[in-house]
């Protein structure tokens, strides 16, 4: 019952900051669901600088079904005492069907802030699309490791087919190895976002 | 309707959450091996958290280690699964507040440091220093 209700929640579930390379020898499991699409990744990371995985998407838009193969590389990395900085690569290329996307995500995390954007273009899917975010957030307490841990944030997005801007506040929880990430405005729904790290 | 009354009740929890988190710290202190200089330095570890690790350790030795870049609790999770898989180090604590790692060996372990650094930069991370003392 349990595994059936992860399957349901899995499936059920856009793509949005979760780290996207782990440390060596991790595997994630991330599924998400927007207004756009509806997608189920998994990743494993070989090295600290790339991660490799495949990706299952339905899209909302043109109505089909895509799988694809993604490579991630993280450009550069800056750690602080207090801080963690990202640039990531992201590039995906289609295996059942003509698509491909590539793009560029970063982030810039203390425990009490995080700033994170990613602009990604993307081809093949019946039509092409042009897509950024921004996501700002607030830790409204410090939890200690393994703790629940809290963001309250806000993102921004705006693609080249709206060629309008929404704005949504997003609630982000993770404890252990999983992550829950909602987000809701009234124009695109509900914004879910899954992640298992193991 | 719904939806605002649900984001009410998700944004209710986290606030008690935050509440139940400024409550109370409240540590003895007792033991006083976090007072050792270590290779000429005071050991740079919470003394509280230090002597809650060693409390049950016996002829171990400790490396405690000051890591850069540990903002989340994913990055503390990801060292505990490395560490974890070498059978030499027998207790893990992570600290996030402070950036530091603990770990515990047998006393008759040689520790490794260049080992120590790589597998924390496999979890994206930086060692800055590593100190270890003997129980």
């Amino acid at each position: 019952m349990k595994n059936l209700l992860i399957i349901i929640c899995l499936v059920l579930a856009s793509t949005s900051f979760g780290r996207p390379i782990s440390y060596v020898g991790g595997h994630t499991l991330m599924a998400n669901s927007s207004s756009q699409a509806d997608n189920i990744y998994w990743h494993f990371t070989p090295d600290i600088k790339y991660s490799l995985g495949v990706d299952y998407q339905k899209d909302k838009i043109s109505d089909e079904l895509f799988a694809s193969a993604r490579f991630t590389y993280l450009l550069n990395r800056k750690n602080t005492a207090t801080s963690q900085r990202n640039l990531y690569l992201k590039t995906g290329v289609g295996l059942n069907k003509d698509s491909h996307f590539y793009g560029l995500s970063g982030d810039w995390e203390t425990r009490r802030l995080f700033i994170g954007f990613s602009a990604k273009q993307q081809s093949g899917l019946g039509y092409d699309l042009f897509e950024q975010r921004v996501k700002l957030g607030i830790a409204p307490y410090l939890g200690d490791y393994g703790d629940l841990h809290t963001w309250l944030m806000v993102e921004t997005k705006k693609n080249d087919l709206d060629d309008q801007r929404i704005t949504y506040p997003v609630l982000r929880l993770f404890k252990g190895g999983a992550l829950i990430e909602v987000g809701y405005h009234r124009k695109t729904n509900w914004d879910v976002h899954l992640m298992y790290r193991f | 309707m719904k939806n605002i009354l649900l984001l009410g009740l998700l944004f209710t929890s986290v606030f008690s959450q935050a509440a139940h988190h400024e409550m109370g710290h409240m540590h003895s202190h007792e033991g006083h091996m976090h007072e050792q200089m270590v290779e000429g330095k005071s050991l740079a570890v919470d003394p509280q958290r230090f002597d809650n690790f060693v409390a049950t350790l016996e002829n171990s030795k400790i490396a405690a280690i000051s890591v850069q870049g540990m903002v989340c609790d994913f990055c503390a999770r990801g060292i505990e699964k490395t560490f974890g898989k070498d059978t030499s180090v027998s207790k893990i604590d992570v600290d996030l507040a402070s950036g530091k790692v603990l770990l515990a060996y047998p006393a008759s372990a040689e520790i490794n440091r260049a080992d120590i650094a790589q597998k924390i930069l496999n979890n994206g991370l930086n060692t800055t220093d590593i100190q270890v003392l003997q129980q």
